[in-house]
């Protein structure tokens, strides 16, 4: 799903899509009408992005709605909230092992302070 | 905002140590010290393996987690001591792609301020980097010095 997801917004034209729904939703043929390219096109890539989810396709009578999705894009975001919380602790980890490092230090070295003096 | 924007996230971590940059920085390259503290309090012990040198790898299995056993590997991209830090991260929490972490060490006062950027790549970097490592350095570049 991820793979699909950074593939989808890899093409500038597809990108060029999305901006253009996040700004509210449109039909196919409109949609095209804003695009260089035929609407054939234009609807291939608006397919890649409904497989990756970040299009969705409502059909009324003959006419398409589309409609921007941006919960996959958040989806391909959620490293950075589970390393959020691995740098925090991990650094608090890190802290806690030089100052007892130093401590050891200190003590092993007759109470020189090792900060003194640089 | 793009809809777009949302793919290049930039995660940043402070932290003051009362402890100089250059007994800091040494504990981020060697391997014995990472084992004591680059792992999750839930995982029994990590084994690490350090090629400190620009280009060298490194590989950190923490074992025993909450997450089963998470390995996490990478390459010196920058090593500047005792200022700078930066390589690849990847992981299963990643994708297995590859995501940059750069660290800063300040001095402060007779300690460190430590700043910890983590960001993923831009999607059309992203799809570049599959063609190989040389070309992840020359993009690496352009990111960091972008700034």
């Amino acid at each position: 799903m991820l793979n699909q997801v950074y593939g989808a917004i890899a093409d500038p034209t597809r990108r060029e899509i999305l901006a253009i729904l996040a700004e509210g939703e449109t039909n196919v043929g409109s949609l095209a009408e804003r695009f260089p390219i035929s609407l054939n096109g234009v609807s291939k890539h608006v397919k890649v992005l409904e497989r990756a989810g970040l299009v969705e396709r409502t059909v009324l009578g003959r006419e398409h709605r589309l409609r921007f999705n941006p919960e996959p894009l958040q989806e391909a975001t959620m490293w950075l909230e589970h390393y959020r919380t691995f740098w925090e602790h991990r650094l608090g980890a890190l802290e806690e092992f030089l100052l007892r490092k130093e401590r050891r230090a200190a003590s092993e070295h007759g109470h020189q302070s090792e900060e003194s003096g640089r | 905002m793009k809809a777009t924007d949302q793919a290049t996230p930039v995660l940043v971590v402070r932290r003051q140590i009362a402890v100089p940059r250059e007994r800091v920085f040494e504990a981020w390259l060697d391997s014995e010290s990472l084992a004591h503290w680059m792992r999750p309090g839930d995982s029994t012990h990590a084994i690490v393996t350090v090629d400190p040198r620009v280009g060298g790898g490194f590989r950190i299995v923490m074992e025993g987690s909450s997450h089963g056993c998470v390995e996490h590997t990478g390459e010196y991209l920058a090593i500047e001591p005792p200022s700078r830090l930066s390589f690849t991260w990847i992981s299963k929490f990643t994708d297995q792609r590859p995501t940059v972490v750069t660290i800063e060490f300040h001095e402060r006062g007779g300690g460190t301020e430590l700043v910890l950027t983590h960001r993923g790549l831009p999607p059309t970097e992203v799809e570049g980097h599959r063609k190989g490592w040389s070309d992840i350095l020359r993009l690496l570049e352009a990111v960091l010095s972008g700034e």
